[in-house]
C-alpha cells in the first residue's frame, strides 16, 4: 500500500512537471494606429462598423506572399491595433475608395501606395485616399410636423480616375437609435432607401438631394441619421458622411 | 523448470514476428475491390453518395448531407420565409458538417485513384465496363469540381493521387489555385469525357441515379452555363502572383461557353421529355395535377438525373419540415418555407396592380372583398398551385386554412386599408381579433356562429410555427404521406436533381445569350422561344408570342418559376450576379388573409413581411471564402477578395 502511494507521489510529480512547460513567447504588445484621410477635405473618411475599411497588414520579414492579417477601422475612418507583433509589415487599407494597390487587367502591379513599416512599439500611419463618393450635409435635419426628419445631401465624385465616373445605384437615408448607423445597421421601418438607374445615377452627382424618413411618425427616443451612397465598384461598398442626431422639441 | 518456460515463450515471439510481413487483414485491398463487380458497385455507391449535391439534405446554413433543415436554401432566395432564416447569408462552412474543401478533395482523389487503378484490373471485366466505370469517374470528378468552381472560382485541379513519403518536403503537394477558367474548363473536360464514353443507358443503373451519356450532357449545359453568365456578368477579379485570373472570366470568353451548353442541351432533344401523364391542354386541373406528380412519378421521362433514397440508411425528412400547420408531425415541426408574395406576383391569372403587383383594393381604395380566400386565385396559372398552397386550397384531403385575423370594424362603403400604403408598422389591434398560438378561443360573428381568429395553419401573432407568408409551399411535399409517419430521418422519397425542364430552360437562356452576343446563328432566338414555349403550355400558363423589352428577364423569370423550391435558384441568383440588386436593404412581400365579420366576406391585405427582417446580399459573396484550414495547409493557395 505504501509502495502504491509512492508510486502515485511520483505518477503526480511527473505529471505536473510537464505541465510547467510553457509558451515563453512573449504576447503580441506593439501598437499600429492611424486613419484613413480624404486627400481634398482632410478629413477621416467615415464607414460602418465591421465591415467598411480595413486595414491589411503583411508580414514581409520571412515570406514575399504571407497570410493577410486584416483589421477594421473603426467608424470615422481611425483605426488602432495594439495587439501586435513587432516585424516588418507591408501595410494598406481596402474600402470604398481608389485602391491603393492597381493591377492592371493581367494582374500586373500598376501604382502601389501601400506603406512598409518597421513596427516597434508603435507605428502611426496617414492614408490619403479618393473616396468614390463625397457625401457632406445641406443644414441639419429638420422635424416635420407629423415628426417625420427631413435631412438635404449632396453627393460629389471624390475622384477623378476615369475607372470611377460610374453612376451612383443607391443614395440612402439610414435611420438608427445609436450613433453606429450604416448599411449594416438600420431600422428598417423608418430609414429611405433609393435605389438609381443608370442615367439618374449619373445626373444626380452634385445635386442636393431631400431624404424623408418612411413609416410615419418617429418614435420619440435618440434617433440618429446618416446618408450613405456607393457606385458599382470594388466591393460596393458604401461611402457615408457623419452621424448627426436631433433633439425632441 | 521456469527457466524453460521463458525460453519458450521467447521462441513462441520469435516465431510470430516472421508472419507480420503481410498485408493489413482489417485493411481492404484493390484486389479485394477491383476484381468483382460488386467490388466496382461498392466504390461506385461511395462516389455518387459523396456528390456534392445541393438536395434535401442541403442548406446554406448547415450544408451537404445534414438532415436538420430549419433554414432552407428557399428562405435564403426571397421565394420564401422561414421562422430559422432572417437575413441573406452566404454559406457557411464553418457551421457544415461535411467540409466542402476537404470532403471534396477527398471525392476527387478517390476518382483519381479509379481512374488510375482500374486498368491494372481490367482484365477481369468487359471493355465496355471499363470503359463505362472510368467515365463515371470522370463524371462525378466533374460534378466534384463544378461544385467547387461555382463557390470559390479558380481551384487547385488534382488530376492525379498525390503520394506523400514521408520525411520528404511537402512542397510538390502545395498545389496553387488554377484559373477559374482553367478549373470551368476542367469541368468541361470531364463532362466530354464522360459523354463521349458512356453509353446511352447505364448498364448497371438504368433508373437515372448513374450517370449515362446524356446525363453528363445535361449536367454539360448546366456548368457551360454557368461559366457563361460568370463570363458575361461577373466583375470581381483576382489574379495570384503569376498573374492567373483565380476569379473571373474574360468576358470574351462567354459566347464559346453558351455554344457549349447550348449544343449539349440539344443532345438530349428527343432522348427525354417533359411530363405530360396525366396532362390536358384544356383543364386546369389536369396541368396542376400533372405538374404535381411529376416530383414523385419514377417512371417520368423527365427525371435526368436523381439521387435516391433508403430507410433507414440514407433519408430525409422534408414533409416533416414543410408541411402546413395544421397536418404538423409527431416531431413538432411544421411550415418552415412559405413562399412569399414576390415569389406568388411572378406568375400569372391573377389580378395586378399597373406596376405588377397584385390588386387587393378597387378603384375607391377599399379592400376587394370575396367569399372564399380560393375566390381571388380562381385563374391562376396551374403551375402555382402545384408549387405552392394557396390559402384555402385543398390538400390530403383538408382545406388548408390560413387566416390572419378576423376585422370586426364596420364594412358599410368599403374597407379602407388596415395600414397606410407601404407602411412597415404593426397592424392596428383596435379592430382586429387575432390569436398568438394555435390555442384559439373562438370568436361569435355577428350571425352568432364561431370561428377561429386564426386559420389552422395560421397566422399567429405570438409563435411562427405558421404559414407566416400567407402561403405554405407545395412542391415536393408527399399527398399520401399520413400524419403519423410525418416525422424527421423517416423519408425516401427520390430528389430529382436534374430534369429535362431545366434542360430546355438552359438551351433557351444559352440561344438568348448568344443572340445577344451576336453568336449563334439564325434561329436561336425564336428556338428560345419555342422550348420556353413548351414549359408554358405544361405549366397552364399562356404561350408568349414576344419576349418582351427586357426579353433575358422574361427568360430568367420563366426559370425561377419553374425551378423554384429545387435549390437551383440560389445559384442562378449568384451567377446572374443580381442576387445584390435583389436583396438590397430589402423586406420580402406577404399576403394576409383577414375575415370581414360585418361583410362575411375575406379580404387580402398585401404588406412587407410583419418581421421586418431585412435581406442584404454583401456582393463579395459571389466568391465565397476560402476555409482557413485549406490556407494554412498550403500557402500557395491565396484567399477570395474581400475576406
Amino acid at each position: 500500500m505504501k509502495q502504491l502511494y509512492i508510486i502515485l507521489v511520483l505518477l503526480a510529480g511527473v505529471a505536473f512537471a510537464a505541465c510547467s512547460k510553457i509558451d515563453n513567447y512573449a504576447a503580441p504588445g506593439d501598437t499600429v494606429t492611424g486613419a484613413t484621410y480624404d486627400e481634398v477635405t482632410g478629413q477621416t473618411l467615415q464607414t460602418e462598423v465591421g465591415s467598411g475599411t480595413r486595414v491589411e497588414l503583411l508580414e514581409i520579414s520571412y515570406d514575399s506572399a504571407p497570410v493577410p492579417f486584416y483589421f477594421y477601422s473603426m467608424q470615422d475612418g481611425t483605426f488602432n491595433d495594439d495587439k501586435v507583433f513587432g516585424a516588418t509589415y507591408k501595410v494598406s487599407v481596402q474600402g470604398p475608395f481608389v485602391p491603393l494597390i492597381v493591377t492592371d487587367s493581367t494582374g500586373a502591379v500598376v501604382t502601389d501606395s501601400s506603406q512598409t513599416i518597421v513596427l516597434k512599439n508603435k507605428a502611426v500611419l496617414k492614408f490619403d485616399v479618393q473616396p468614390f463618393l463625397r457625401i457632406q450635409w445641406i443644414g441639419t435635419p429638420v422635424l416635420n410636423p407629423d415628426t417625420t426628419v427631413t435631412v438635404q445631401v449632396v453627393v460629389t465624385r471624390g475622384t477623378n480616375n476615369a475607372l470611377y465616373q460610374l453612376p451612383v445605384t443607391d443614395i440612402n437615408l439610414y435611420v438608427s437609435n445609436t450613433q453606429y448607423d450604416g448599411n449594416n445597421n438600420y431600422d428598417p421601418r423608418y430609414s429611405s432607401l433609393n435605389s438609381y438607374s443608370d442615367s439618374a445615377g449619373l445626373a444626380v452627382i452634385g445635386d442636393t438631394i431631400t431624404l424623408t424618413t418612411t413609416g410615419g411618425a418617429l418614435p420619440a427616443q435618440d434617433v440618429y441619421f446618416r446618408v450613405g451612397a456607393r457606385i458599382n465598384a470594388g466591393l460596393d461598398e458604401y461611402n457615408y458622411n457623419a452621424p448627426v442626431s436631433i433633439t425632441y422639441p | 523448470m521456469k527457466k524453460f518456460g521463458y525460453i519458450v515463450l521467447l521462441l513462441a515471439a520469435l516465431a510470430a514476428c516472421r508472419k507480420l510481413n503481410i498485408p493489413p487483414k482489417n485493411i481492404i485491398q484493390d484486389e479485394d475491390i477491383f476484381t468483382s463487380n460488386q467490388g466496382i458497385q461498392a466504390y461506385m455507391a461511395r462516389l455518387y453518395s459523396e456528390l456534392p449535391l445541393e438536395d434535401f439534405r442541403y442548406s446554406p446554413a448547415r450544408g451537404i448531407d445534414f438532415f436538420w433543415i430549419i433554414s432552407p436554401t428557399s428562405a435564403t432566395t426571397g421565394e420564401a420565409l422561414s421562422r430559422d432564416q432572417t437575413n441573406s447569408m452566404q454559406e457557411n462552412f464553418g457551421g457544415w458538417s461535411w467540409d466542402i474543401w476537404g470532403g471534396s478533395y477527398t471525392v476527387i482523389r478517390d476518382c483519381d485513384y479509379f481512374i488510375q487503378t482500374l486498368p491494372t484490373y481490367a482484365s477481369n471485366f468487359t471493355a465496355a465496363q471499363v470503359q463505362a466505370w472510368t467515365a463515371e469517374a470522370y463524371f462525378v470528378r466533374g460534378m466534384t469540381y463544378f461544385g467547387l468552381v461555382k463557390r470559390f472560382g479558380g481551384v487547385p485541379i488534382v488530376n492525379k493521387v498525390l503520394n506523400y513519403v514521408p520525411g520528404t518536403s511537402t512542397d510538390s503537394l502545395e498545389i496553387p489555385r488554377s484559373s477559374e477558367k482553367a478549373c470551368w474548363d476542367q469541368v468541361d473536360s470531364d463532362f466530354t469525357y464522360a459523354m463521349n464514353n458512356l453509353p446511352a443507358v447505364n448498364a448497371d443503373y438504368s433508373d437515372g441515379s448513374r450517370a449515362n451519356k446524356y446525363v453528363a450532357a445535361a449536367f454539360e449545359s448546366r456548368a457551360m452555363l454557368y461559366a457563361g453568365t460568370t463570363a458575361k456578368y461577373n466583375n470581381i477579379t483576382l489574379y495570384d502572383a503569376a498573374d492567373n485570373q483565380i476569379c473571373g472570366i474574360p468576358a470574351a470568353d462567354a459566347a464559346a461557353y453558351f455554344q457549349k451548353s447550348l449544343n449539349a442541351a440539344m443532345t438530349l432533344d428527343g432522348v427525354y421529355s417533359l411530363y405530360l401523364a396525366s396532362w390536358s391542354a384544356t383543364d386546369p386541373n389536369a396541368q396542376y395535377q400533372n405538374f404535381v406528380n411529376l416530383f414523385s412519378d419514377a417512371a417520368s421521362k423527365e427525371n435526368v438525373f436523381v439521387r435516391e433514397y433508403n430507410y433507414p440508411n440514407s433519408v430525409h425528412g422534408y414533409d416533416a419540415y414543410n408541411v402546413p400547420r395544421q397536418l404538423i408531425g409527431p416531431n413538432g415541426y411544421s411550415a418552415e418555407t412559405n413562399p412569399t408574395l414576390n415569389f406568388v406576383e411572378m406568375f400569372g391569372g391573377l389580378p395586378k396592380n399597373p406596376d405588377g403587383t397584385l390588386q387587393t383594393l378597387d378603384g375607391t381604395g377599399h379592400y376587394l372583398l370575396y367569399d372564399s380566400t380560393m375566390d381571388l386565385f380562381a385563374n391562376v396559372e396551374p403551375r402555382l398551385r402545384g408549387t405552392v398552397i394557396l390559402p384555402g386550397d385543398m390538400f390530403k384531403n383538408e382545406s388548408i386554412e390560413i387566416r390572419r385575423g378576423i376585422y370586426t370594424g364596420s364594412a358599410a362603403g368599403g374597407i379602407s386599408p388596415l395600414l397606410p400604403a407601404g407602411s412597415k408598422a404593426q397592424y392596428p389591434t383596435g379592430q382586429l381579433v387575432t390569436s398568438p398560438t394555435a390555442s384559439q378561443t373562438p370568436y361569435t360573428l355577428p350571425d352568432n356562429t364561431l370561428m377561429n381568429p386564426a386559420g389552422l395553419s395560421g397566422i399567429f401573432t405570438g409563435d411562427q410555427t405558421c404559414a407566416i407568408s400567407g402561403f405554405s409551399v407545395r412542391k415536393w411535399l408527399n399527398p399520401n404521406l399520413s400524419v403519423a409517419q410525418t416525422l424527421e430521418n423517416n423519408e425516401t422519397q427520390t430528389w430529382i436533381e436534374m430534369r429535362y425542364a431545366e434542360v430546355l430552360l438552359n438551351r433557351a437562356e444559352a440561344e438568348y445569350e448568344l443572340y445577344s452576343l451576336g453568336a449563334g446563328g439564325a434561329g436561336v432566338q425564336s428556338d428560345a422561344m419555342t422550348v420556353i414555349n413548351q414549359i408554358r403550355s405544361r405549366a397552364g400558363a399562356t404561350p408568349w408570342t414576344a419576349f418582351g423589352t427586357t426579353p433575358i428577364d422574361t427568360i430568367r423569370y420563366e426559370r425561377r418559376k419553374e425551378l423554384a423550391f429545387e435549390n437551383k435558384t440560389y445559384w442562378d441568383l449568384k451567377r446572374w450576379r443580381i442576387f445584390d440588386k435583389e436583396q438590397n436593404g430589402t423586406i420580402y412581400r406577404i399576403l394576409m388573409p383577414f375575415w370581414s365579420a360585418a361583410a362575411g366576406k375575406y379580404f387580402f391585405d398585401a404588406r412587407t413581411d410583419e418581421r421586418n427582417d431585412v435581406y442584404t446580399y454583401n456582393p463579395i459573396w459571389y466568391y465565397e471564402q476560402l476555409p482557413s484550414g485549406a490556407i494554412t495547409k498550403s500557402t500557395n493557395v491565396i484567399q477570395n477578395p474581400g475576406y
